[in-house]
């Protein structure tokens, strides 16, 4: 892989720090009592998300997860209209109809949020058939978590991504808990990629908390797909700071889990990481973290003075036609 | 001069085992088609591991901890004689953890430690072991100093040498060994090489693209191996143990070689220079390297401005000849019992 | 109309020809829709095995290949789900789930994710896609393989369904389910596959939510749904010797649903009898009556009757399936006690 470019490495620094300033914001203002439903916050997984986005254009496809704000961004969807969203605004991303779970853009080739665990595999597949039957060099990334790889969905839809030859990358972000359930517990494999053994599809794991590590991973797995070689399986190890959603009082944690949480900090590492090689500054990261507090601060701002729907809005968008 | 077996409490008769759930795992899975090792498989091993140690009355074997539960899957369902418990200390999930139980093993007085792993696995051994003898089994990427061996037939040398069945002395060599120095100061170690790279970052710690190597140092350059010692075979073959070790410069102005540097990927490296090294040499790395690997995995940041350099020495870790062992135990008449009167030591020979 | 007779099945097949030819984006997809894949004779010579189970599909892979026409693993969750984002991604694809019974194995991908798209991304995507899949009792084919359960899809905001009664109307509706923007459930009972009908050989569309008077009459309205319309229809020609003039609608879709057409009826009959071989709770045998209680219960002269199998799974044994299904005889019974009074 080509190294990153100093400005390369200034948009990753703020897209991570972008992802991690909106999720800390959103648990203020969920505490708060701003935000309607449930949020599942990613703070902690940024480098999952950004290292393997950054590889990605507007015409690849992503499908996430209930915890999917980090995907919605790395992806380029904007933040104004996500924050009106989560709080149901008609501004919002779905004009309010979707909320946290449901985030999409499909112009930017997201998905959608799901909140189905699981939910997101068979639909890779069908982008990427899309591709295939085109014969584009569209890649579609199928974000999951440790808790849906025991989903009968995601089986079905690695081998089917495999029979098919499908530019598909499954990327497990293993964050160790399936809501309160530790992965040690609800998994036989343990190592997720150990899986990919069974689709006969290549599968590795990699550290989810260090950006390059994933960014390389990502890369090399991507272009394989891209090149018509077929799916494969990332496993990223991580960890996330919230709770499985915001309320969650996180009794699965203990203190010295989240002490090792906060030394192996994505965005902490990567920052210490290119100030050390002296490839950035440290007032050019400074700036960037500022920024990034303006801009949840304007997208708090907009969705705040946004109205809500009008009521006829829950009527419409169910169908195309529909007479 | 091979240094004597030293091991303070050798009648205890107990051997340690030491399992990497994470060897074979990386992305060398897909950049270059490297072995699956399934951690199931890494638990059946250990299986036969335990049958054959049971088998020569062994007294006591230790498993490492690890985040995957290798030694409890293995030990659940097996019924042994032997005393086999999980080693007692903290699982911190990464490769020192490694370190951590060969240097407890190396503190309860194992007579011998199994190892199952790639070469990166037994670098991190290495580092706390000590003297206690290795048996290295591989069931990682690049298996230059740990060997595909069966299971069984591992657990077999490792227990005669823990008993002291064979003449310990006679079935096992002194590894060389690199140690890898930063401003002067002692940072880690190779077993079998130490390659100063260009990448900037340690990210998935495989190497693969020969773009990146700058420089390479080794231990040892044996024909049949893979990784980057492959590309010193193709110059100056070394032993394990010669008293030598090989350094190349990478880059354009000498001749190019073919050679596998990783399982699935034989390349054209150019080398601009190579030269023999003796034990105690060092070799101060071009300034702009930027990471070191170590035994296949990048391990090491440089930044600028940092000096590193690599020496050769012969304080590896004490490694066991299975062949050799085998057939020393096999002359000495171990394995055959009267099919009537008392049997010597060894109870079966089912495995 | 046309002098041309083919069978339901092959109406099924002509549409799916026709559309295929028509747009290249529409693909097929779904176990054994073509059939021994990758074998050396059969994919190889450019053949199928199956064509589809019943071979409804059969002929497809010679013209349009494995690229369009593609066999399916046993994954009913990762092929359903495929067709979901295949849709929203440019593609017009027509999924077959086997049996209509399998769909507790992919349900999420059909409503959760297939049927709610659309809303919940606030009207910027669609899906384009179609489920066709078989219903019906008649083939002794057992508590799994003979459901209609086509309520459950009709409950669903987001999907259409579409049930045809007769080949020509299988034939046209499925053009006007691929060529719609929404995800249609396109229900095809496996009795009146291998039925016969005029079928004209041009490309033609039936719009979805246009229901059909299959026969005029003045004194009772029958709904009928699917195979009922066809024993409808032979109750009312057995009535119209007593001088009972019944008049027999087919809904043809579900959702939407052609509600004017079959209050206008009822406003000229006075009498509603809905016959379904659905179960009964929360059935559209059930919504039908509603629907003309809550809208047009000035109008009637007698209570609605919905004629329906029983609470229970469809039974093996043939005579106790004979007994599951309603009958023309019943039919004929009900029409009689509503104009005559009990």
């Amino acid at each position: 892989m080509a190294e990153l470019s100093k400005d390369e490495l200034l948009e990753i620094y703020e897209c991570m720090q972008l992802i991690r300033t909106f999720e800390d914001r959103v648990s203020g203002l969920f505490a708060e009592g701003k935000l309607p439903g449930f949020v599942h916050l990613y703070a902690g997984e940024e480098a999952i998300a950004v290292g393997v986005c950054s590889h990605l254009t507007d015409d690849d496809f992503i499908t996430s997860t209930h915890r999917g704000h980090g995907h919605c961004i790395a992806k380029g969807v904007e933040i104004n209209p996500m924050m009106a969203e989560l709080y149901g605004k008609e501004t919002g991303s779905c004009k309010g109809k979707g909320g946290s779970m449901h985030i999409a853009d499909v112009d930017k080739g997201m998905m959608g949020a799901n909140g189905i665990v699981g939910g997101g595999g068979p639909l890779a597949c069908g982008s990427g058939l899309t591709a295939k039957v085109k014969g584009t060099d569209q890649v579609t990334i199928c974000f999951f978590g440790d808790g849906a790889s025991e989903q009968g969905t995601m089986h079905e839809a690695m081998n089917l991504a495999k029979i098919w030859k499908l530019p598909v990358v499954f990327v497990c972000e293993n964050n160790g808990f399936a809501e309160s359930t530790p992965v040690g517990y609800h998994c036989s494999a343990k190592d997720i990629s150990d899986r990919a053994t069974a689709y006969n599809m290549p599968g590795f794991t990699v550290d989810g908390t260090d950006f390059f590590a994933v960014h390389e991973a990502a890369g090399e797995a991507i272009a394989r797909a891209r090149q018509g070689e077929g799916p494969s399986l990332v496993e990223c190890k991580g960890f996330r700071y919230y709770g499985h959603f915001e309320g969650d009082a996180k009794a699965y944690y203990t203190e010295e889990m989240v002490a090792d949480f906060k030394k192996r900090d994505p965005i902490g590492k990567f920052r210490q990481g290119v100030l050390d090689r002296n490839l950035v500054s440290e007032a050019e990261l400074d700036k960037i973290d500022a920024q990034a507090k303006q801009t949840i601060e304007d997208a708090v701002k907009f969705a705040e003075e946004s109205a809500y729907p009008a009521l006829e809005e829950c009527l419409t968008d169910v169908y195309v036609a529909y007479a | 001069m091979q240094s004597k077996i030293q091991n303070p409490k050798s009648k205890i008769n107990m051997v340690g085992i030491i399992a990497n759930p994470a060897s074979g795992k990386d992305i060398r899975r897909l950049v270059a088609h490297g072995s699956v090792f399934d951690n199931n498989e890494k638990s059946n091993i250990l299986q036969r591991i335990l049958l054959a140690l049971d088998a020569l009355g062994v007294e006591q074997v230790s498993l490492m901890p690890d985040y995957y539960g290798l030694g409890e899957q293995a030990l659940d369902g097996l019924k042994l004689s032997l005393d086999a418990s999980i080693l007692e200390m903290p699982v911190l999930g990464d490769e020192n953890d490694s370190t951590e139980a060969g240097r407890r093993f190396r503190e309860m007085g194992a007579g011998s430690i199994i190892v199952l792993g790639g070469d990166g696995t037994n670098r991190v051994v290495a580092r706390g072991c000590g003297t206690v003898p290795l048996v290295s089994i591989s069931t990682g990427t690049n298996n230059v100093f740990s060997r595909m061996i069966e299971g069984t037939v591992a657990g077999l040398a490792a227990g005669l040498v823990a008993q002291e069945a064979v003449d310990v002395n006679q079935v096992t060599y002194q590894a060389k060994r690199l140690d890898i120095y930063v401003n002067q100061v002692w940072v880690d170690m190779a077993l079998v090489d130490a390659v100063a790279c260009s990448d900037l970052w340690i990210g998935t710690r495989a190497i693969w693209d020969p773009s990146h190597i700058q420089e390479v140092v080794l231990t040892q350059a044996k024909p049949g191996s893979i990784g980057m010692s492959s590309i010193g075979v193709c110059l100056q073959p070394v032993d394990t143990h010669d008293k030598q070790g090989l350094y190349i410069a990478i880059g354009q102005g000498g001749i190019s070689v073919l050679a596998p540097i990783a399982p699935g990927l034989v390349t054209r490296v150019d080398i601009r220079e190579h030269r023999l090294l003796n034990i105690g040499d060092e070799i101060t790395l071009n300034p702009d390297v930027r990471t070191i690997a170590l035994d296949g995995e990048r391990s090491i940041e440089i930044y600028q401005g940092q000096t590193a350099s690599v020496r050769l020495t012969n304080d590896g870790p004490r490694v066991v000849n299975i062949q050799r062992c085998m057939a020393k135990a096999a002359k000495t008449g171990i394995f055959q019992a009267r099919t009537t009167g008392k049997r010597r030591d060894i109870r079966c020979l089912h495995v | 109309m046309t002098d041309r007779t083919i069978t339901f099945m092959e109406a099924i097949n002509e549409a799916l020809r026709q559309e295929m030819r028509r747009d290249e984006t529409v693909i097929l997809m779904g176990e054994d829709v073509a059939g021994g894949a990758t074998l050396d004779h059969i994919e190889g010579q450019g053949e199928e095995a199956w064509g589809g189970v019943l071979g409804v599909t059969k002929g497809l892979v010679q013209e349009f290949g494995r690229n369009r026409v593609l066999d399916t693993p046993i994954s009913e969750s990762a092929f359903i789900g495929t067709t979901v984002a295949a849709a929203a991604t440019g593609l017009r694809p027509v999924a077959e789930l086997m049996f209509v019974d399998f769909f507790g194995v992919c349900m999420d991908q059909i409503f959760n994710q297939g049927g709610k798209l659309r809303y919940m991304f606030g009207g910027k995507a669609q899906v384009p896609m179609v489920v066709r899949t078989m219903i019906g009792a008649g083939l002794r084919a057992a508590g799994q393989h003979s459901g209609c359960h086509y309520p459950v899809f009709t409950h669903m905001p987001g999907l259409k369904t579409v049930v045809p009664s007769c080949p020509a109307d299988a034939k046209g509706l499925l053009a006007g389910a691929i060529r719609d923007n929404d995800p249609v459930i396109f229900f095809e009972h496996k009795v009146l596959l291998f039925g016969e009908g005029p079928v004209p050989e041009e490309e033609y569309v039936l719009p979805l939510g246009v229901a059909d008077v299959k026969r005029e009459g003045s004194d009772v309205t029958v709904v009928a749904i699917g195979r009922m319309v066809s024993f409808a229809l032979e109750a009312a020609e057995q009535l119209a010797g007593d001088g009972i003039e019944v008049e027999v609608i087919d809904p043809r879709t579900l959702s939407p649903l052609d509600e004017g057409t079959i209050l206008d009826s009822v406003k000229k009959t006075h009498r509603l009898i809905v016959v379904d071989e659905d179960n009964p709770r929360c059935s559209m045998a059930a919504d039908l009556v509603s629907l003309v209680s809550t809208q047009a219960f000035d109008y009637m002269d007698a209570q609605p009757q919905a004629l329906t199998a029983p609470h229970t799974p469809v039974p093996f044994s043939p005579p106790l399936e004979d007994f599951y299904i309603p009958s023309v005889d019943t039919i004929v019974e009900a029409v009689k006690t509503a104009v005559n009074g009990s």
